[in-house]
């Protein structure tokens, strides 16, 4: 049956003179390749064409043996069986029939398949098709260069002698950038014309002898994360080196690359430590891409820890030189001062920063008070910088009792220090009295100066009026004071004020949590 | 949402119930992360997978009484059970997730010193794996749960376990090949070490094998703050993630004490110094919600704008936060209601109005709970919100929820489960002694 015709000759079919076998068409321009080939098809096969189009019969007797003739000789072999004066004849008839003896193959419809964007290649125009053939020789070429790249690595590997030259082979690393330039350069054609993703590290000569560990899956497991491409087969790389143990500076730039895409990976934090302890790195590069990693990703915990390992790596060679721990604290300041701006309470900066200051003995660096003392003053609410001030005062080993708890009272800590801390409180107070931070702080302090409560009366009753005269009359500046209130009374054994404050807050003040105010009334029975 | 919210406010405040949840909503959000792959951003939880695993499957535990089919099917858990045990450590531990799980040539050397094979990558052994995976494998226990830890290694866990404490009680994540304890001294790894300790009898039989519980306590101890609160570790800032976990740590001690009936909450006072001050701490966390305000102002900021109650009515919801002068989130209100329930305190949390800021405000209309207001959901709030539900309901139960059990933080019906496998478990250990 004959095949459906394709492209600008179908169009021109109505226009041909019938048995007109060697009149010579002007072929009207070919606008895309298969349109190209098909003419050329024609051209060689032009009794074909009319036996596809019109039917064997429409041919004159003279073009139906030219036909069966081409037949015989173009798709058997068995013009040898034939006898010589048979052979004779046809080739005769043949050459007087001065038609082309080999024809194209019939062009496919599938032939050229479908691009990237589902494209049929068939459709391409003369010059696109230019252009995609090129880059299919470029791939073929880099290709076999590459396959070059590898036997000249197997020999440099097994230090093979050139024949010619005698020398022993080798790879510089300008082959291997050269041989990583071709990889990326096919994988950027391959992507182009098949729209086949393939991965960096597949790419990279460099990783050849590696067997990545792929993640074994099954059907129906848990949590299962659609990972994006070059994750899964970094792990795979990632795993392979991590149990040989292999530390080595392709192994270290790996480890970025996980932790870019996965900063909570919580092994690949230890094996790069491991790596960088094996390659001596400068704890000053690791700080320094350290830094970057910390401001992409603020929330990360496994950062911080790294950072307080190379700390405690780095530190005992520094411990007799007081000058490089000076400018190692001023350097460390710096970077957090810049990472506390973004996120003034990053639970994991302020942890990293407490651990600093126990490391370095930063209790009376005036920075470190200063700073606090700055972060209070720009956003008094900042619970985590009046946290880190509660630690800076009562931690500082010159005026404390080693492991006090917070909680309990520290003969330790000088009186005078109590008295600054109590007065910087009640300041910050005065700014936002609703703020809890510093009434909390105002406790602690208490507590560890062991005050009584009883201390801060006055202070405290100066944030109420007329408790418990009427809704008119009463006015209650603070929740906080009334509840300190409540407990200062109970000390001074003024057991029915006390009951007033917690039921005021319960009624009015501090509607939420009125059972709590209820709790403590009966806690005051107790 | 906002019609929601209105038509709520003109209606009965105080009903605490109201507005029910929707579990069938919460049931579909839970299916599809059941089902279907987690999107790609969650790549940063790879390593926390048997987590997110135990979200989701104690998520569908929780809504099972909402469902008349069961939504973990006897087919799923017997094939979840054995991904679980592929995780297992073959020296001790799980490992977070299939990406730490080496081919087994990689996991063991043989070391002259011992003349016995040790693991030969000991840092893919995760603590937080460890207790998602026992908690995981309770979850999936089939009848009245008695195997359910059948395949476990027992002691070897246990002996991993001890191996990851320090001189000063604190527990670190992993074990490195030096025999280093690696990990910060955070306080969620001491609530873990708890969990693994009593699903796995460490108080029980051989004591060689449990670790130093009275360190552990002392450590626990140093965490209460100036404030009342629970730090990371000592002298941090309080935080009520880690309150919890410092309670719930010592609400399993508890759980294991053999003398619990002379001395109930032994642990739980040894280690508070100020429960007072501690529960304080909590309630302290709660605060009326405003929606944000359209002048530009930092949210934060917003708040103090309107700290005092400006009228004597209690606030339509009201949000936690887990530390002071911070956002409410969904997640804290778990947190908080769950270490005032261990203290035995959950009734002076304000119901009403703390489901209601979930439910209206970070629940998302395909279910699931987000972070904050009007935000995508994720795993994590999309359980900590049921949690929140379910524990504040106390024995009553939420309507549509499984009862809960806030120590281990999973349906009371799994954790009644997880007490027979660890009967059947170690029946062999006690009837040695």
């Amino acid at each position: 049956m004959p095949a459906k015709n394709k492209g600008g000759n179908s169009k021109a079919k109505e226009a041909e003179p019938k048995q007109q076998v060697s009149a010579e068409q002007p072929p009207k321009e070919a606008q895309t390749i298969r349109e190209f080939v098909w003419q050329q098809y024609w051209s060689a096969n032009p009794i074909h064409k009319i036996v596809e189009e019109q039917g064997l019969d429409s041919l004159s007797p003279a073009d139906k043996q030219t036909y069966l003739n081409l037949e015989l000789v173009r798709n058997t072999d068995k013009v040898k069986y034939l006898s010589k004066k048979s052979q004779r004849e046809l080739w005769k008839q043949l050459s007087e029939a001065n038609v082309p003896l080999r024809g194209a193959p019939r062009p496919r419809d599938d032939q050229w398949g479908r691009d990237k964007k589902g494209r049929d290649i068939g459709d391409y125009t003369l010059e696109e098709y230019a252009v995609y053939e090129q880059k299919k020789s470029r791939i073929s070429e880099l290709d076999l260069e590459s396959t070059f790249f590898k036997r000249n690595r197997d020999r440099a590997h097994w230090e093979t002698k050139n024949a010619t030259t005698g020398e022993v082979y080798i790879i510089t690393e300008d082959d291997v950038r050269a041989e990583r330039g071709r990889r990326q350069e096919m994988a950027a054609l391959r992507s182009e014309l098949y729209g086949v993703t393939s991965n960096p590290y597949v790419n990279d000569p460099e990783w050849d002898d590696v067997v990545p560990i792929p993640q074994e899956e099954p059907e129906g497991a848990i949590a299962a994360i659609s990972y994006a491409e070059d994750y899964a087969e970094a792990m795979g790389y990632l795993r392979a080196v991590m149990a040989v143990k292999e530390h080595t500076p392709r192994c270290l730039r790996l480890t970025e690359h996980i932790i870019d895409l996965n900063p909570a990976h919580y092994t690949v934090w230890l094996y790069r430590f491991d790596i960088m302890k094996a390659l001596n790195i400068p704890i000053a590069d690791e700080i320094e891409w350290l830094n970057e990693v910390s401001l992409e990703h603020l929330k990360n915990y496994q950062i911080w820890h790294h950072r307080q390992l190379l700390m405690d790596l780095h530190y005992p060679a520094l411990q007799s030189d007081e000058d490089a721990i000076a400018a190692l604290a001023a350097d460390e300041h710096g970077f957090l001062t810049e990472i506390l701006e973004k996120d003034t309470k990053n639970y994991h900066v302020w942890g990293y920063r407490q651990y600093l200051v126990r490391k370095l003995g930063l209790w009376d660096s005036a920075d470190e008070l200063r700073s606090v003392e700055l972060m209070i003053s720009k956003d008094v609410r900042n619970n985590s910088a009046w946290s880190h001030r509660f630690f800076l005062v009562f931690g500082n080993p010159k005026q404390s009792t080693p492991d006090s708890l917070s909680m309990e009272h520290d003969p330790k800590v000088p009186a005078d220090i109590i008295d600054r801390e109590v007065s910087y409180t009640q300041e910050k107070i005065s700014l936002a009295p609703q703020n809890q931070s510093p009434w909390n702080y105002l406790r602690g302090v208490l507590v560890k100066g062991g005050r009584p409560v009883g201390s801060v009366r006055e202070f405290a009753e100066s944030f109420i009026t007329s408790l418990g005269e009427g809704e008119d009359k009463e006015q209650v500046r603070s929740t906080h004071a009334l509840d300190l209130l409540a407990d200062i009374y109970k000390e001074a054994g003024e057991k029915e004020k006390a009951d007033l404050c917690l039921r005021r807050l319960g009624e009015r003040w501090d509607r939420i949590r009125e059972a709590y105010w209820e709790y403590r009334r009966r806690k005051l029975e107790e | 949402m906002t019609a929601t919210a209105t038509a709520t406010a003109t209606a009965t405040v105080a009903a605490v119930l109201d507005p029910p949840l929707d579990t069938a909503r919460h049931i579909r959000y839970w299916q599809r992360c059941f089902r279907s792959l987690l999107p790609h951003h969650y790549t940063s939880n790879d390593s926390i997978r048997l987590t997110l695993g135990f979200f989701i499957l104690s998520a569908l535990d929780l809504l099972s009484p909402s469902s008349p089919t069961p939504l973990i099917t006897s087919e799923d858990r017997s094939q979840l059970r054995a991904w679980i045990l592929r995780l297992q450590h073959p020296h001790g531990g799980f490992c977070g997730s299939p990406h730490h799980a080496l081919p087994d040539a990689f996991r063991s050397r043989f070391d002259p010193d011992t003349k016995t094979y040790v693991a030969r990558d000991p840092e893919n052994a995760n603590i937080a794996a460890t207790g998602f995976a026992l908690l995981c494998l309770g979850v999936l226990a089939e009848g009245d749960g008695s195997h359910s830890l059948r395949g476990v290694d027992r002691v070897r866990t246990l002996t991993w376990l001890k191996r990851l404490q320090r001189e000063d009680g604190s527990f670190g994540e992993v074990l490195t090949d030096d025999g280093r304890i690696s990990g910060g001294r955070d306080m969620r790894f001491c609530y873990i070490a708890a969990i693994i300790r009593w699903v796995l009898g460490g108080a029980e039989g051989d004591k060689a094998l449990d670790f130093d519980v009275d360190a552990l306590v002392g450590h626990i101890r140093r965490a209460q703050t100036f404030d009342g609160g629970t730090s990371e570790s000592s002298t941090h800032e309080s935080h009520s993630g880690y309150a919890y976990c410092a309670v719930a740590a010592l609400a399993l001690l508890d759980a294991s004490d053999p003398d619990s009936s002379a001395t109930p909450n032994r642990y739980i006072h040894a280690g508070i110094p100020s429960i007072p001050a501690l529960v304080h701490f909590l309630v302290s966390r709660q605060f009326a919600y405003l929606d944000p305000s359209d002048d530009g102002k930092e949210e934060e900021e917003h708040y103090h704008d309107i700290a005092l109650s400006l009228d004597n009515t209690i606030p339509l919801m009201a949000g936690f936060n887990g530390r002071l002068n911070k956002l409410p989130d969904t997640c804290y209100t778990w947190w908080n209601s769950g270490a005032l329930s261990l203290l035995g305190e959950q009734q002076l949390i304000n119901r009403g109005p703390a489901r209601r800021f979930i439910l209206e405000k970070t629940q998302h209309l395909i279910g699931g709970f987000a972070k904050h207001p009007d935000g995508p959901p994720d795993v994590y709030h999309a359980y900590m919100g049921l949690a929140a539900l379910a524990n504040m309901a106390g024995a009553e139960g939420e309507p549509g929820l499984a009862k809960f059990d806030p120590r281990l933080c999973v349906s009371v019906d799994t954790a009644t489960k997880m007490v027979k496998a660890r009967e059947t478990m170690l029946r062999p250990v006690i009837d040695a002694e």
